[in-house]
């Protein structure tokens, strides 16, 4: 499948050229966060705006880190956040998947009209939601600044009933009458058969969701005011508003709150990338 | 082979499907009832009729918040040919290319509001921006980039398309390297050169890639929120320069509390976003079609 | 140049350690949690003969748990506030009272929690951003003037008790109140060739000053437009009357208010102001514009000096401060911050007790001592620390504050459907500056709009 290149020597500038042209690419990409991780280091007597910019600081300090993390419950947002994507991310699986097996391989009345149903649902702007989830939140289910209201209305998401649908479709049907014939009820079959087989679609489902969740900001924002309870997308504009006037000191905020996200993403990078992508099946 | 009628598929689908139907049905259901009536939450709502949609032919700000939602559906296109380039440049075997494609994917990770947050810094008028041009001297002053009308949207879509550099340019890699071998060894004995390769082989084989993308980031571009919000403080821009449909509907809905017509704002939505992604998939099927 | 620099940090030292306590200590000690749950300070209580002269208030309810937001106070006032709190426990014992500090999105927090139905009981909000009359016109304020005795009413300014009235209803306990100073640069305005005693008295002397600052020091103007309470801003700097007295139409169209609104568009046209901080809704951003040296002027409070001097130490010495210029009505908007009630909260009486407590001469000299803000109560200032002399420079106001406090009266007349007519203002506004409509038109056009909101 992954055909190679020969490295032949006459190929070597070839080689350079790329190289250059990736590090462009790369320069492009990265720098913002490296001129935000410079500035957060950088004492009073740094300039952070200057003509020409100065980008590394002479005397670098941890002075702004101390004073954001002192002012600012950087821990909790992060918790709050954590544990928000790690439910939704357990229980949306459960859901999910569970609502996946019947439309990837059993005959049932109506299995045409749901499933067209739920492709039209995918549609649906959030922010269209949201008008009426307000009023549910507030009036109805009374989770109004509680990361419950996080958490809930993502329980069943569309996409990932249709990626796990189209997982589920792969698994080979004979597998599944085997259990039927040993008297396995559809559930342990569900549990015992289909879920194993199909790990990497759920790897990827739990990763989309788990990057979604963390990364959203529109409904936490309308939903999580006291400070305490606030994910870690709403924390940063709380701190933005809150250093308006100390660029250090949102910029160590940015960098407390990015760093760890990313370094999650190297370590699960491989699986990440095959998550991603393997959303697109044609 | 017959089976008796059976609840389980029902079961199973039970709590997924309540949950569909308690956040997106009945919210689309309140939202059309909302859109006839007058309500600012506090209070209940009042029927108006068609008041709110009168108001809406005559409001131009929701008219150029419909200009500049699609205006913004630029960011597809654009998306689609930078990162099917990308993904060609980094489809090779070089040592560290797992090292830049991870480099590439870090806006994505990081997350819109980080991102943003750090280039409003970079883009203030006494920030890095000017101070590079400055230095420069390519400008004489300093250009009041996030309050110069003309710059706001430009500069929301140019985060946006940024942002998804990394996560798109993954999936046309994927797509590139499910390209069987045999089709551009077929492509080389007739005579292509390297571009032309591309042009006739990876770009039909990445058919199924570029429907998805095309779908998914325009459904992005028509609710794009986070950018906005960032970049404009939460105001929107000078002159509304920044205000898309979906951010009218927000200011609507929760800074002036008139539910009611933000709901009216937001079937608009829904209608255009439907049409937008019917006509999405019809465009790239039917070329589907005619390729083959 | 070392030695001249030096010698003023010197000299600034001794000034500051001659302040001692009563300045803050800057913000990078380690300051107490950021939202406070119900925690009682151990504070020592000499044990006052006779009835607490602070507990003015009657019929408090036993066991009230309420709830208390104030804006932007936190971490730096934690230990005033959580004292204060606790004196107010002693005063009246058996109430609770939970307090939350919200910053930049007060505003949004509040109005989402009107919304959602959680609004706090007792709340500090904004006289000069707008925040009572829009929360007053709402209808979700208690109005203060039936509930609150007399004698109550007595202990504050009177021209404060009137401010941001609402149908000739007042729905606020005046709290601190900032004295409006003009912070001055004093490098970027000598640079200019400008002489500090000669700043503007008046608002109309802006525009000129602005182009001379950009002329001679490449520096922008930072000034602000109250995005959120334009009607204010037009009727004490143009001297604008906004609404008929019968308050049936509006009146902003006039030849004051497009000369007001034609003085903005000329300094935008003429490039000579910063865009951003003149439509930021932050009053930060603006502050952040003249903290970074980027500007020759700001116009606050001397209470943000301090913000000034932890996040630009180096400027903090060469800071002036002039009174602020006035505009054409030739009055000064009332500044003070307030305390409101929630119209229909369980506990009436000991939201305003707690409001009352806040605000009350003993608590609001205590606040002063912390940081140059000034009391809403006459009798503050009859303790010797408002006659000392000023040292620093954010205590130069101290000696004109009494007197420019008794005299700031509310012109503002009550606005109906004041958030919906300040958008249709701001959105005339942003043509009129930005987009080429001449003023006149812009304004007319709104007063149209407007007058089809009231019909």
């Amino acid at each position: 499948m992954r055909r190679a290149h020969p490295a032949a020597p006459r190929r070597a500038l070839e080689t350079v050229a790329w190289y250059i042209i990736l590090c462009l690419v790369a320069a492009v990409t990265v720098f913002p966060f490296v001129w935000v991780v410079f500035t957060s280091f950088k004492g009073p007597n740094d300039a952070v705006f200057s003509v020409p910019p100065q980008l590394i600081p002479r005397n670098p300090t941890f002075a702004n880190y101390v004073r954001v993390w002192d002012q600012l419950p950087i821990g909790r947002f992060f918790a709050n956040s954590l544990m928000v994507a790690g439910a939704t991310v357990v229980l949306n699986l459960v859901f999910t998947s569970l609502a996946a097996y019947p439309l990837a391989k059993m005959r049932f009345p109506g299995r045409e009209v749901i499933f067209y149903l739920l492709l039209a649902t995918f549609i649906v702007p959030p922010q269209l939601t949201s008008i009426p989830g307000f009023v549910l939140a507030v009036n109805v289910f009374h989770y109004y600044d509680n990361i419950l209201a996080l958490i809930f209305p993502s329980l069943a998401t569309v996409f990932n009933i249709f990626l796990l649908r189209q997982a589920f479709r792969t698994v080979p049907d004979d597998l599944l009458d085997a259990g039927r014939i040993d008297g396995a009820s559809e559930l342990r079959i569900w549990w015992d058969i289909l879920l194993p087989s199909v790990r990497p679609a759920l790897a990827t489902v739990a990763i989309i969701t788990f990057v979604n969740q963390w990364n959203d900001f529109y409904w936490p924002s309308l939903m999580l005011h006291t400070r305490d309870r606030m994910t870690l997308q709403v924390g940063l504009v709380a701190l933005q508003g809150m250093f308006a006037s100390d660029t250090r000191g949102i910029a160590a905020g940015v960098v407390m709150t990015v760093v760890p996200i990313l370094v999650l993403f190297v370590v699960l990078q491989r699986q990440f990338v095959r998550g991603l992508t393997g959303a697109v099946k044609g | 082979m017959t089976k008796r009628f059976s609840l389980t598929p029902y079961l199973f689908l039970g709590p997924a499907l309540l949950g569909v139907a308690v956040f997106v049905l009945y919210p689309i259901a309140a939202v059309i009832y909302y859109s006839f009536t007058d309500y600012s939450i506090i209070t209940p709502p009042v029927w108006i009729g068609l008041k709110n949609f009168q108001a809406l032919v005559n409001d131009s700000i929701f008219w150029q918040a419909l200009w500049h939602s699609l205006v913004y559906l630029l960011v597809t296109p654009i998306l689609i040919f930078l990162c099917i380039l990308l993904a060609i440049v980094v489809d090779r075997q070089l040592p560290g290319i797992y090292a830049f494609r991870a480099l590439y994917y870090i806006p994505v990770i990081s997350g819109s509001i980080a991102v943003g947050i750090a280039w409003r810094l970079m883009l203030d008028t006494n920030g890095l921006l000017n101070g590079i041009l400055l230095s420069l001297e390519v400008i004489s002053e300093p250009i009041q980039w996030l309050a110069e009308p003309a710059y706001t949207l430009p500069i929301a879509m140019l985060l946006t398309i940024w942002l998804g550099l990394g996560y798109y340019m993954m999936i046309f890699l994927a797509g590139l390297q499910n390209i069987p071998e045999e089709l551009y060894d077929a492509a080389v004995m007739d005579g292509c050169n390297a571009w032309q390769k591309h042009w006739y082989v990876s770009l039909p084989g990445l058919r199924p890639q570029v429907t998805f993308v095309a779908v998914i980031s325009s459904l992005a571009a028509l609710q794009v929120f986070n950018e906005i919000y960032i970049l404009t403080g939460g105001l929107g821009g000078i002159l509304n320069s920044g205000v898309t449909i979906v951010f009218y509907l927000w200011r609507q809905a929760f800074r002036l509390q008139h539910a009611g017509y933000a709901s009216a704002v937001a079937l608009v939505l829904l209608v255009i976003t439907l049409a937008f992604s019917i006509v999405n998939i019809r465009l790239l099927e039917r070329g589907a079609e005619a390729g083959t | 140049m070392h030695t001249k620099l030096l010698s003023l940090i010197v000299l600034a030292s001794i000034v500051l350690a001659a302040c001692g306590a009563a300045t803050p200590a800057p913000a990078t000690e380690a300051p107490a949690p950021v939202t406070p749950a119900t925690v009682i300070k151990e504070v020592v209580v000499t044990a006052t003969p006779g009835p607490n002269p602070e507990t003015l208030i009657q019929g408090v309810e036993p066991n009230a748990k309420i709830t208390f937001w104030t804006f932007w106070l936190s971490p730096t006032f934690d230990d005033y506030i959580n004292g204060t709190i606790a004196r107010f426990q002693q005063a009246y014992p058996g109430v609770t009272v939970k307090w939350e500090d919200h910053q930049g999105t007060f505003l949004d927090d509040y109005r989402n929690s009107v919304a959602a139905g959680t609004q706090p009981d007792v709340a500090n909000l904004s006289n000069g951003e707008g925040w009572v009359s829009e929360f007053a016109t709402k209808g979700v304020l208690l109005n203060l003037d039936d509930a609150v005795p007399q004698s109550v009413k007595d202990v504050y300014f009177p021209g404060l008790w009137k401010v941001s009235l609402v149908d000739g209803k007042n729905y606020q306990f005046p709290w601190y109140a900032a004295v409006a100073v003009e912070l001055i640069n004093t490098q970027l305005y000598t640079q200019a060739g400008l002489k500090v005693e000669e700043f503007p008295k008046t608002v109309d002397g802006l525009p000129a000053l602005c182009k001379t600052i950009k002329a001679k020091t490449g520096t922008l103007c930072d000034i602000r437009l109250t995005v959120n309470d334009l009607p204010s801003q037009m009727i004490y700097e143009g001297g604008v009357k906004f609404i008929s007295d019968d308050g049936k139409k509006f009146t902003f169209d006039s030849p004051e208010a497009v000369e007001w609104l034609q003085m903005y568009v000329d300094m935008v046209k003429a490039g000579v102001v910063d865009r951003t901080a003149l439509m930021t809704d932050q009053d930060r951003v603006a502050l952040d514009l003249f903290t970074t040296g980027k500007a020759a002027f700001f116009q606050t409070g001397p209470q943000l000096i301090r913000e000034v001097r932890t996040n630009n130490p180096g400027l903090y010495g060469y800071l002036a401060v002039v009174p602020a210029p006035l505009g054409a009505s030739g009055a000064m908007p009332p500044t003070a911050m307030a305390i409101s009630v929630k119209k229909d909260t369980p506990f009436p009486n000991a939201s305003i007790a707690l409001a009352q407590f806040f605000t009350n001469p003993r608590s609001m000299l205590e606040f002063s001592k912390v940081v140059s803000i000034y009391p809403s109560t006459p009798a503050s200032y009859d303790d010797p620390f408002f006659s000392a002399k000023p040292v620093a420079i954010e205590d130069s106001a101290k000696p004109i504050a009494k007197d420019t406090i008794s005299r700031q009266t509310d012109l503002k007349p009550t606005i109906p459907s004041f958030k919906d007519v300040n958008e249709i203002l701001l959105q005339a506004v942003q043509q009129a500056l930005f987009n080429n409509v001449p003023a006149q038109k812009a304004l007319t056009d709104a007063v149209t709009k407007a007058n089809a909101l009231i019909k």
